[in-house]
């Protein structure tokens, strides 16, 4: 029995991680504007991007604000990605952000905040 | 900022203003964000390339000014206490940058890479320090404080015995009393709460654990030997709005955890926690006839209050109330009927607990690095239990007060920070017929002086002296000696005392359930050691990624303990003051890489050497592994949305005291075998949830036989205390948790 539950849970963590690296499928990616402003945007945007629709990659280069994305053309789109943005409370290229998302920002996170 | 106080606080000091024009300097300010979002320069913040030793701290208007890194181009971190970390990209061709910190920051610890390493050993500390954050904490999703360091080499945690399911930690080879453990650094889990104070502290409240090795600050105390260990909350100023934890495992132990943080405005935040603990399932899987985990009980509620004015006065006060209730024993004995024989063996521990404390600071205008702070702390502990036919009851009363002054001399590169403290102890205790009761009261003044070369070094001489009403005065020197050899290698050191009184009774009760006959031969002196430790850590660059090296020795050298002796008999436990030599000798290594993208292991390895004066010959500490070895892996898949984590645990043999004049079949070997435990863990990430797998002592290890005579629990050979191994096999839990920022 006791072998039984380690077999199952090694089971488990094989099969997982098998199963995380599904089928390519196909694939583009898009480099969007954003008004991130710190580490903390940074982690923000990153975050509930990753649970997005078709989103299979994100990073966010905080130098130049730019957010890449790679996502599966059958599941999203460009436009449905900038709105995705601009619900966290951010600017997404000529897209404004969400104002009830961007009022619960924190302050540091604000477009306003000196450039930190 | 309250932190600012009672933390090892120290600065890089000022930089001499030097404008270089040329690419190879970054200049800069940092500001806090005042009230009215207007800028205040912010002095004595430290700023340093990620990954690097090099660093400084800003001046008294803010600025800065360091040298480009020669490795490209490395994020900056800015850190200041009391504030999170931050981190800023800065462009190779930047000269100059702004950067504002800010209290609301919820910054987990330094990002550097897509995925923030749970543990790491600080740079900048001049102590030996091992940080293991929040993330590392949910790596190990059970349940508590005891929990917490499955993934910490530095760190061991061993049940005392095999009915009260007590958890001890162990630091270089040393039982945990030897070490101080602290709240948010205001010394906690002392006294009674010794034995059981592991338990008090969910897991899913702790915002971080800082372990330190070797000898401590002064200026929280004489008590700590081996170290510290310090644990912060979450805060009420950047913590989630809602979270809630549920946890449940195979023997039906149920945890409930929920915390919630309200800011009431631009001044005041509070926050409420909340614990339940639930284990109501008698469980015998070793036919023993005893339950392998007590029955547990436990609500515990936590509420504290932040005041922060953005500029001198920061404040914070709060409230805990606990109560527990546990139940071991034989499987048939139940607690409502007479505590005869005939009706079994059962343990009861019932505790209450009540702890307050506050914090104030005031920051002075103008002087960079000067500020008072007052910290008082309340704690009542009541304990009312039986071991068999043994009753122990016992009260303690505690009070704990520091009021320090930090400043500069000359310049920031030399740090004063100096204090008085008053610490007051009442303990009553009832052990069957017998009553004692102490009354400790204890004014301490101490002195501690940093001098900083940025970059280069740190240099901490402590003193204190603590004038004690029973066991009169005494000082208190410890040194600490940090110094950058190279960019990427740090050489610590570290020398000093630390005393304790020991409570004989309560942080010993797996003597009560035994039938040995305790006999008490000294009246008890307070325990006193040396400590020294070297400690040299390397970065390097292998393949493109950095891997941490970190070496350590630790030496303890007791002046004088409180012995307890299982060796002169079987039948009998002696305890009586060190006469002889004791000592501890913990050698340990430890390296941590990014083997392949979002994959980090740890392999450390620590061989211990604790040897005692124990009737009358120097022998090794009973139940002290000879060695651990400790393997973690950790990966998570890209997007963070899957983390696995697996943890293995080798245990060295340990000493067995001996059982020869017991008949051979309540006799047990005099050493140990060594042990692996393997540990592992599948957490699957959503946007606003976490849900949780996880395993324990996946081989279902097992001591065989942990208890003597457990056939006959009132007959002269009974002993549950005789425990080297886990008493509980294998554990599959699972859970969730619930955030909402």
């Amino acid at each position: 029995m006791k072998h039984y539950k380690m077999i199952l849970i090694l089971a488990v963590f094989i099969s997982s991680s098998v199963f995380s690296q599904e089928k390519e499928r196909k694939t583009a990616e898009i480099t969007i504007m954003t008004s991130a402003v710190c580490g903390m945007c940074k982690d923000r945007i990153e975050h509930d991007m990753a649970f997005e629709k078709g989103v299979k990659d994100v990073n966010l280069d905080l130098k130049t604000k730019e957010v890449s994305i790679v996502y599966q053309t059958k599941k999203t789109d460009p436009d449905k990605l900038r709105e995705a943005i601009t619900e966290i409370g951010y600017d997404a290229d000529d897209l404004e952000a969400d104002a009830k998302a961007y009022e619960k920002l924190p302050a540091c996170c604000k477009k306003d905040a000196p450039p930190h | 900022m309250l932190v600012l106080m009672i933390s090892y606080t120290y600065t890089f000091g000022q930089h001499e203003e030097h404008h270089h024009e040329d690419e190879g300097h970054l200049h800069g300010v940092v500001y806090d964000m005042g009230p009215n979002s207007e800028k205040i320069p912010l002095p004595g913040a430290n700023v340093y390339w990620a990954g690097t030793t090099i660093g400084t701290a800003t001046g008294k208007d803010g600025t800065f000014h360091l040298d480009r890194h020669e490795h490209g181009n490395l994020p900056l971190v800015v850190s200041f206490v009391g504030f999170k970390n931050d981190t800023v990209m800065v462009s190779e061709d930047q000269k100059s940058i702004e950067i504002e910190l800010n209290m609301n920051n919820t910054l987990k610890e330094v990002v550097i890479a897509n995925k923030a390493p749970g543990g790491f050993i600080s740079r900048i500390d001049p102590i030996q320090t091992f940080h293991i954050t929040s993330a590392e904490l949910e790596k190990a999703a059970c349940c508590n404080l005891s929990e917490s360091f499955q993934t910490n080499a530095s760190v061991d945690v061993s049940y005392s015995d095999a009915v009260s399911g007590a958890k001890q930690i162990r630091l270089l080879g040393l039982a945990g009393k030897y070490s101080q453990i602290q709240m948010e650094n205001i010394p906690n889990l002392r006294g009674l709460a010794n034995t059981y104070g592991l338990g008090y502290v969910p897991g899913p409240w702790m915002e971080s654990i800082q372990v330190s090795k070797g000898t401590a600050s002064v200026k929280n105390g004489y008590e700590s030997i081996t170290g510290q260990v310090n644990v912060e909350y979450k805060k009420p100023d950047d913590s989630e709005k809602l979270y809630i934890n549920g946890y449940v495992n195979n023997d039906a132990r149920v945890e409930g955890n929920f915390n919630t943080a309200i800011k009431l405005n631009d001044k005041w935040s509070t926050m409420l926690f909340g614990h339940v603990e639930n284990l109501s399932r008698k469980i015998d899987h070793n036919g023993d006839d005893f339950i392998d985990n007590p029955l547990v009980k436990q609500y515990h509620v936590f509420n504290r209050w932040k005041y922060d004015d953005h500029k001198n006065v920061h404040a914070q006060f709060g409230f805990k109330v606990l109560q527990e209730d546990r139940q071991g024993g034989q499987v048939n004995y139940i607690d409502s009927e007479l505590r005869v024989p005939d009706n079994g063996y059962g343990i009861g521990i019932r505790t209450d607990r009540f702890e307050a404390f506050s914090k104030a600071a005031y920051i002075f205008d103008g002087r960079p690095g000067t500020n008072i702070a007052f910290i008082n702390s309340f704690i009542h502990h009541f304990q009312k239990s039986y071991f068999g036919l043994n009753n122990y009851d016992a009260r303690e009363n505690n009070y704990y007060g520091n009021l320090m002054f930090q400043t500069y001399l000359g310049n920031t590169n030399h740090q004063l920070t100096s204090g008085i403290s008053y610490v007051m102890d009442n303990y009553e205790e009832y052990l069957n017929d017998s009553a004692f009761s102490r009354k400790e009261s204890v004014p301490g003044v101490f002195s501690e002086y940093t001098f900083t070369l940025p970059d280069k070094m740190t240099l901490l001489l402590g003193l204190r002296a603590d004038f004690h009403n029973i066991y009169g005065t005494f000082f208190t020197p410890r040194l600490h000696f940090k110094y950058n050899l190279t960019e990427k290698t740090i050489f610590r050191t570290s020398a000093g005392k630390g005393y304790r009184t020991p409570n004989v009774i309560a942080e010993n009760t797996y003597i009560l359930a035994t039938s040995r006959n305790i006999r008490i031969l000294d009246d008890p002196e307070m325990e006193e050691a040396w400590n020294y430790g070297l400690n040299l850590t390397q970065y390097f660059d292998v393949y493109g990624k950095e891997l941490a090296l970190n070496v350590d020795y630790y030496r303890t050298d007791f002046v004088n303990q409180m012995i307890i002796d299982r060796d002169f008999s079987a039948r009998e436990v002696l305890i009586y003051n060190l006469d002889g030599k004791s000592f501890s000798n913990s050698y340990q290594v430890e390296a941590q890489y990014e083997l392949i993208e979002r994959l980090d292991v740890t392999a450390a390895f620590r061989y211990n050497d604790v040897r005692m004066t124990i009737d009358e010959n120097i022998r090794r500490q009973p139940f002290v592994n000879r060695y651990k070895g400790l393997v973690t892996l950790s990966y998570a898949t890209n997007l963070n949305k899957w983390q696995f984590d697996f943890t293995s645990q080798f245990n060295g043999d340990s000493r067995i005291p001996s059982t020869n004049d017991n008949p051979v079949e309540y006799q047990m070997k005099t050493s140990s075998p060594a042990y692996t435990i393997l540990n592992a863990q599948i957490t699957r990430n959503f946007k606003k949830w976490e849900i949780y797998l996880g395993g324990e002592n996946l081989t279902n290890y097992r001591q065989e036989d942990p208890i003597i005579a457990s056939d006959d629990p009132f007959g002269k050979y009974f002993d549950s205390s005789m425990i080297w191994g886990p008493v509980s096999g294998i554990k599959i839990y699972a859970g969730f948790r619930f955030a909402i920022n």
